[in-house]
């Protein structure tokens, strides 16, 4: 299954079927195979407002919170190793269940504990995130985070976001300078 | 100017040396300062194909099999001190010699008798590999490992790998505890 979407690019997910718009968000990598610290990477969403904020704590999806208040969004569980095939780590979403006032869900990946452990994206083998659009199976967009992101360690990989009534899809693909806090303060949680 | 690396980051040589037919892959290391027995650093490359495997033991180039089948790749001889400046070891490699399935080149470098001598690379200071053009000798790349120095006794320096039909080059720096044995399994070489 190809890459259809570039770096900034968009798609409208709900143009086949305004009201199924089913999609998983996978992330991937291989467990580590040298000596040293596991690759524990994370997958999570921010579900915000139109000012970019989230509501509550409560619309932060990770990890310590699988299960949106309005449960159009799950996460299914952490991985700390990379180890399996396939998507390691997975957020489902129901668009049709995001209340009304939510228009932006902004999607990262960072790397736990990266400056203790002194890692970034370049150091793990085959790691990838993407985006799957649940209804036909199709793979909308993936991004190569070991090759193309290497020396970062926080990313957002992109935002699914209502416009005109329509649920788009936008790859950002930007590396995120103070990883997983910088991306909680910008969106409005708070992390102690 | 060459570009400097940091672990997991890596160059496009295709870009940044498009001429360049020979590659001397150099790694080096600083000489023992201290008392002890010296620092052996050896140079070793893995002909990997898309699996991450070699396809024989005959992919493995060491002191004591210097030349790949293909030519593409070949080990210029074993220093056992890190004496003299420069490169202490060196490995050449002809991209256009290495056949289509091999994807990637792996630089190992592993201390010799590290467990009788009981060393590890966080003793050894100024340990790097680096891109030279041999046309010109200019440096294309480097990645400077001291800061990463750990109690590993073999590591895999960098990557000389294919991508999108270009070569590209990525700073490693990630070993295997327990030596050449682990780090040569892990590239599908019994030894």
């Amino acid at each position: 299954m190809g890459v259809s979407l570039t770096k900034g690019a968009n798609v409208s997910l709900s143009r086949t079927d305004p009201n199924l718009s089913k999609i998983l968000i996978g992330l991937g990598w291989d467990a580590r195979s040298t000596t040293g610290a596991d690759f524990d990477l994370d997958a999570s969403l921010f579900m915000t407002l139109a000012d970019g904020k989230v509501p509550s704590d409560n619309y932060f999806i990770f990890y310590n919170q699988l299960l949106s208040p309005c449960r159009s969004v799950e996460h299914t569980g952490d991985n700390r190793t990379g180890d399996g095939d396939g998507d390691d780590e997975a957020i489902k979403v129901d668009l049709s269940l995001v209340p009304q006032n939510i228009t932006r869900l902004v999607v990262a990946v960072t790397i736990h504990d990266a400056e203790g452990r002194n890692q970034n994206f370049g150091q793990v083998l085959g790691a990838f995130m993407r985006i799957v659009n649940q209804e036909n199976d199709a793979e909308i967009a993936r991004f190569d985070l070991s090759e193309d992101y290497s020396t970062e360690t926080a990313m957002v990989f992109g935002e699914v976001y209502r416009h005109n009534s329509e649920w788009k899809f936008k790859a950002v693909g930007q590396g995120y300078n103070g990883g997983l806090y910088a991306l909680c303060s910008q969106h409005g949680v708070n992390i102690s | 100017m060459a570009i400097s690396l940091q672990k997991g980051g890596n160059v496009n040589l295709s870009t940044e040396a498009p001429s360049m037919k020979t590659m001397i892959i150099g790694l080096g290391w600083n000489a023992r300062a201290s008392d002890g027995a010296a620092f052996d650093l050896d140079a070793s490359a893995f002909l990997l194909q898309e699996s991450g495997k070699v396809i024989s033991d005959a992919g493995f180039i060491f002191y004591n099999q210097k030349t790949s089948a293909c030519g593409g790749v070949v080990h210029q001889g074993d220093n056992t001190t890190g004496e003299g400046d420069g490169d202490d070891e060196v490995v050449k490699v002809v991209p256009s010699k290495l056949p289509a399935d091999i994807q990637k080149v792996a630089f190992a470098v592993t201390i010799h008798e590290a467990e009788a001598r009981r060393q590890n690379f966080g003793m050894v200071s100024n340990a790097y590999i680096r891109i030279v053009d041999e046309a010109n000798g200019q440096e294309i790349a480097r990645y400077d490992l001291s800061e990463d120095a750990s109690v590993e006794t073999a590591m895999t320096f960098g990557e000389l790998y294919r991508h999108n039909g270009e070569w590209k080059f990525k700073a490693i720096g990630q070993g295997f505890q327990g030596g050449l044995g682990p780090l040569a399994n892990n590239y599908g070489v019994s030894i």
